[in-house]
């Protein structure tokens, strides 16, 4: 592994058994991420993008094949390891937000914080800068519902980064906002990965939010290949 | 802490559920707390009043309800070796104007009391002492006892003792050292031993005598000796038999209450497991968003937990406070049945022990932690995804399908086989019917999903597409109505258990009794019920009544109790012509064979009960002490009584005498030539009566609706019981329905945006609920059926040893039936008229 690697995926393979029948996800996937690389995940409904997000967080287990982030191959850990891991290395946006309905936004952002040790004031102060760079410091109070679907996901944008995690991932993270609001969280969530030379996947079926990448992988036929980026890069 | 806010939170958000959980926790707890303190009061104010009596007594010397001959303590006195001995003359009086309350009256000899009884430093010494000796009809009480009666020093006051008005004069006060001696000695009256045996017309006669004997040899070597000094039908006892005997009595009456208060618990649990199980589905979204930010399975299961827990240490509270409010009720209930049924009990006040709260809390906390312990891990088991769709969880519980239903069949034939293995654990039995009952709530999932696919084309045809789309929608939600409907399947089924039970056994008296009592008039002494240790009845009044016209012929009888080692015994001594004897009730045997040995041979019948508790059979011997030493009867049969849980021995009267010798009568059965007279006849043996001896008199009829008010207030506390349960079962159905039908806002939204009016929506929603309600009170029937045929059949036999009748009435069934569904359609109510009134625009943007 290159020094600056911090994703590996090594012979990869997902399948499911759906009665009496197996039904493959996807067979023997091989890639590198770099640290710090914005990488774009492209593919078809159903093609396995999600799942493949689910195993390099730990969440679900591969049916063979190896996940390695950092220096941890994941494949390895228990579930409760896997757990402990992705509290404190993994950062993830979901479509829907999943913001916890009975915490406030501020509440929201020390939670992550707190299930890595980190509690109190330092918390608090960490909390509020991050709010204030998604530009909602004046909405710490207010609870999720309060809040418009691109406040929304500016407050998971913000609960995904604020324990500074190696990996962030995005399922698909405007495919619930309209096309304006849409690009102002994608043209945020790019600015703040960059900014905190943060490694990014982000699964989308937009080309145009492709274009916010520094490599375009996409998931066919069960296969990852590699992209060229379109040109007229953001 | 975040995260625990995040579950507290959720908690708060949901008001109306969480009350309900609360609500149930807090009356099942309520229930058991009541019923604890009730019999624990009952148990510690008998504690007391024995001890008060007993003093520091090892031994005592009785004999049978005659008393001892007052010479026997005289000639220990002269032996010189039991200086360490005293002599009691007891009974009880009632007071006029006083409805309720009954004196003991304690005859001592103050001399020989000192070793004894040192609860009052007053009594030994001083001028109230001299003047007990001194004054004949003198007595004293404590301040407490003579405040109740209204009487102040030198008073006199009135008392009515085996139907006389008799007298004594209240000189001074028992000063008991502290709070217990004075609870121990309350409604007590202590009057010189003379006054005693002329209050109770035992002149020449001793209750018994109190003795203190060493341990060890010397106490073994003083109680040989002293055989030679007892007559034959005395015997000597430790002074701690007689109060294990008589808490032996009521141990299965208190026990048969404590079972059916977990019961009550039991449906609370179910709604704890019901809330708790639907908070899990509710929040599988969230949990699954919790577990992606890394929250471990083990911090999702102590979040529900410890969620369960703070729903239950609220129940639990709110619980302690109704028990004791409950437990003052009850234990009138209760100490009115000991009262009734086996022996003179006063409890004026609660004893709120730690002993009953600390069971409150560790049963409230304990069945919350169980109930919950399953959703929790469900909870933990939430895979960390965004969502986990509605349609997987309910694939997985129709796969539970199966494996629930086999195991609930596994644990009812294991139940069934259990109950059929003869034992006399009362405990086991109701194991096994718990076990019985939890068995159907995990078959009731799929019986419920199976019967309403069945009846899906016929409320298509009746309903049109909405009945069809609420029986659909109850499948389709199994998670959230599998659960609602067990829990509402148990609560109905208890109802109709513990409800059949009672009328079953209500019918077999009311039939026994039409066949027991055969006399057209019956006569006794004024007592405090109708067991053993009346007064006897004055010659005089039977050479009267003889004399009057219109009587047949008139039998008597003696009620009496026999004490030993082993127990007490309650014989009955009667004159029964072959007439009444046909309305005696065999299990086994030739009546015919069985009245011949007992009118000539040596050979008594038992009762029911006194066969069971004493392993004893139809031929077997049994040795009972009489006036003349030991002596063995044989048991000529077993008949059916339900006059005494402890059973009785019957005994014809010649018999009797031959052995005893009191031929005293505290009954009468009178039988008319025509028996349309009785109650003119009523009339005049009371008038022939007047003045001679207060009586109480009854026709038939009027014995036969004494008999059965007492079975009533008997059962008040068992039909109290069944109210709560029914009580926590609507809270239960409200509960789970209700936050089904909140949780499917969305889904009625979409309806309404769809075209759905207001009315239909109200039709759908009350048409589910109804639904539902009326499969759980069909389910409920066969189980609260099988729940009457182990109360009746298994639990009342092994607790008293009664055979009964099985009545199954359609009313209660219909009742049950139709609280479930009434509980069920109330329950949609409130979801119906919130959704209607709710614009669907609105339901949609909340979701």
């Amino acid at each position: 592994m290159m020094n600056d690697t911090l994703v590996r995926i090594d012979n990869l393979s997902k399948s499911f058994r759906e009665g009496d029948t197996e039904r493959v996800i996807f067979r023997e996937l091989r890639v590198i991420i770099r640290q710090g690389e914005f990488v774009v995940l492209l593919g078809r409904s159903g093609s396995g993008k999600s799942t493949l997000l689910n195993l390099l967080s730990g969440i679900d287990q591969p049916t063979s094949g190896a996940v390695i982030i950092g220096q941890q191959n994941l494949t390895g850990l228990s579930e409760h390891q896997r757990t402990l891991f992705r509290r404190e290395h993994i950062g993830f946006i979901f479509q829907f937000y999943n913001l916890i309905p009975t915490l406030t936004v501020m509440e929201n952002l020390l939670l992550p914080l707190e299930l890595i040790g980190t509690a109190g004031a330092e918390a608090e102060r960490q909390a509020r800068d991050m709010l204030g760079e998604v530009e909602l410091a004046d909405r710490a109070d207010s609870y999720p519902d309060r809040l418009s679907g691109g406040e929304q996901q500016r407050v998971a944008i913000a609960r995904a980064l604020i324990h500074r995690p190696q990996l962030l991932l995005a399922d698909e993270p405007t495919g619930n906002l309209d096309a304006e609001t849409g690009q102002q969280v994608l043209a945020l969530l790019s600015r703040l990965a960059r900014e905190n030379r943060m490694t990014t996947l982000m699964v989308t079926h937009s080309l145009d939010v492709a274009r916010l990448a520094d490599r375009i992988l996409t998931i066919r036929d069960g296969q990852l290949r590699e992209d060229d980026v379109p040109k007229d890069r953001l | 802490m975040i995260l625990w806010r995040a579950g507290f939170r959720y908690l708060l958000r949901h008001p109306l559920q969480i009350l309900f959980a609360v609500v149930g926790v807090a009356l099942g707890v309520a229930v058991v707390v009541a019923i604890d303190l009730a019999n624990s009061s009952a148990d510690r104010a008998f504690r007391l009043s024995a001890e008060a009596v007993s003093g520091r007594a090892s031994h005592q010397i009785i004999a049978s309800s005659a008393g001892l001959p007052e010479t026997v303590y005289q000639q220990l006195r002269l032996a010189g070796k039991w200086r360490a001995s005293a002599p009691i003359v007891e009974g009880f009086a009632a007071v006029p104007g006083q409805p309720g309350l009954t004196l003991r009256i304690l005859g001592i000899d103050p001399f020989a009391e000192g070793p004894f009884r040192t609860y009052s430093p007053g009594i030994g010494r001083g001028s109230d002492f001299s003047r007990l000796l001194s004054e004949p009809g003198a007595g004293l009480m404590t301040a407490a006892t003579a405040r109740k009666l209204g009487v102040k020093n030198g008073a006199e006051l009135p008392l009515l003792i085996a139907g006389e008005e008799r007298s004594v004069t209240f000189i001074g006060l028992l000063e008991p050292r502290d709070q217990v001696g004075s609870r121990a000695l309350e409604n007590l009256l202590l009057v010189d031993i003379a006054t005693a045996q002329e209050l109770l017309g035992k002149l020449g006669r001793l209750s018994r005598i109190d003795l203190i004997l060493p341990e060890g040899d010397a106490g073994r070597r003083s109680l040989q000796q002293l055989q030679q000094f007892l007559p034959a039908g005395a015997e000597v006892i430790t002074a701690d038999r007689r109060g294990q005997s008589m808490a032996q009595m009521t141990r299965a009456f208190q026990l048969n209450l404590t079972a059916l208060s977990l019961l009550a618990l039991m449906v609370g649990m179910f709604l704890i497991y019901n809330t708790m199980t639907f908070s899990v589905l509710q929040r599988r979204p969230l949990l699954g968003a919790l577990r992606t930010l890394g929250v471990t399975r083990g911090e999702i299961f102590r979040l529900v937990l410890v969620e369960a827990v703070l729903i239950g240490l609220l129940g639990t509270l709110l619980g302690l406070m109704l028990g004791i409010l409950l437990a003052n009720g009850l234990l009138a209930l209760v100490t009115r049945t000991i009262n009734d049924l086996y022996f003179v009990l006063n409890v004026r006040s609660l004893a709120l022990t730690p002993l009953s709260l600390g069971k409150g809390v560790l049963l409230g906390l304990g069945a919350t932690v169980a109930a919950a312990f399953v959703p929790a891990l469900e909870a933990a088991r939430t895979a960390p995804r965004s969502v986990l769709s509605r349609s997987t969880i309910e694939g997985r519980q129709r796969r539970l399908l199966p494996w629930a239903v086999g195991s609930g069949c596994g644990l009812m034939l294991i139940s069934c086989a259990g109950l059929m293995i003869p034992s006399k654990s009362i405990p086991a039995s109701f194991i096994l019917m718990f076990m019985l009952i939890t068995g159907y709530a995990l078959v009731t999932p799929g019986t419920a999903v199976w019967l309403l696919r069945r009846l899906q084309p016929l409320l298509k045809r009746s309903f049109g597409m909405l009945g069809k789309m609420a029986a659909r929608n109850l499948v389709a939600g199994l998670s959230r109505t599998g659960v609602a409907t067990a829990a509402l399947v148990i609560a109905v089924a208890a109802t109709i258990g513990v409800g059949l039970m009672i009328g079953s056994f209500r019918v077999t008296v009311e039939s026994w009794l039409h066949s027991y009592l055969q006399a057209d008039i019956y006569v006794t002494t004024e007592s405090d019920g109708f067991g053993p240790g009346r007064t006897p009845l004055k010659k005089e009044l039977l050479e009267r009544f003889q004399e009057i016209p219109g009587i047949e012929r008139i039998t008597r009888a003696r009620h009496l109790k026999l004490e030993s080692q082993d127990g007490i015994s309650e014989l009955f001594v009667a004159e029964i012509p072959p007439a009444s004897f046909a309305g005696y009730w065999f299990a086994e045997g030739d009546r015919q064979q069985i009245y011949q040995a007992f009118s000539s041979a040596e050979a008594v019948i038992v009762s029911e009960p006194y066969a069971y508790r004493r392993n004893l059979q139809r031929g077997d011997l049994l040795t009972l002490r009489t006036d003349q030493g030991e002596k063995q009867f044989r048991i000529a049969g077993v008949f059916t009584d339900y006059g005494s849980d402890q059973g009785r021995i019957t005994m014809r009267r010649q018999l009797y005498e031959k052995y005893w010798q009191e031929p005293q009568t505290d009954a009468l059965g009178i039988y008319l030539s025509d028996s349309a007279a009785s109650a003119d006849l009523v009339q005049q043996l009371s008038r022939a009566a007047a003045d001679i001896q207060q009586l109480v008199i009854y026709s038939n009829q009027d014995l036969r609706e004494a008999s059965l008010a007492t079975f009533d207030r008997t059962f008040a506390v068992t039909s109290v019981l069944r109210l709560l349960a029914v009580l926590v079962a609507f809270v239960g159905i409200l509960n789970a329905l209700m936050a089904m039908q909140i949780e499917r806002s969305r889904e009625l939204a979409i309806l309404r945006a769809g075209g759905l009016t207001p009315q239909q929506l109200w039709t759908l929603v009350t048409g589910e609920t109804g639904l539902i309600g009326l499969l759980a009170g069909l389910l409920a029937v066969p189980l609260g059926i099988a729940q009457a045929l182990v109360l009746i059949l298994v639990i009342n036999r092994r607790s008293f040893g009664w055979s009964m009748q099985i009545a199954i009435d359609p009313l209660i069934l219909l009742q049950a039936v139709l609280l479930a569904f009434g509980a069920a359609l109330l329950a949609g109510l409130y979801p119906a008229w919130r959704m209607a009134r709710t614009q669907p625009a609105l339901a949609l943007r909340e979701e």
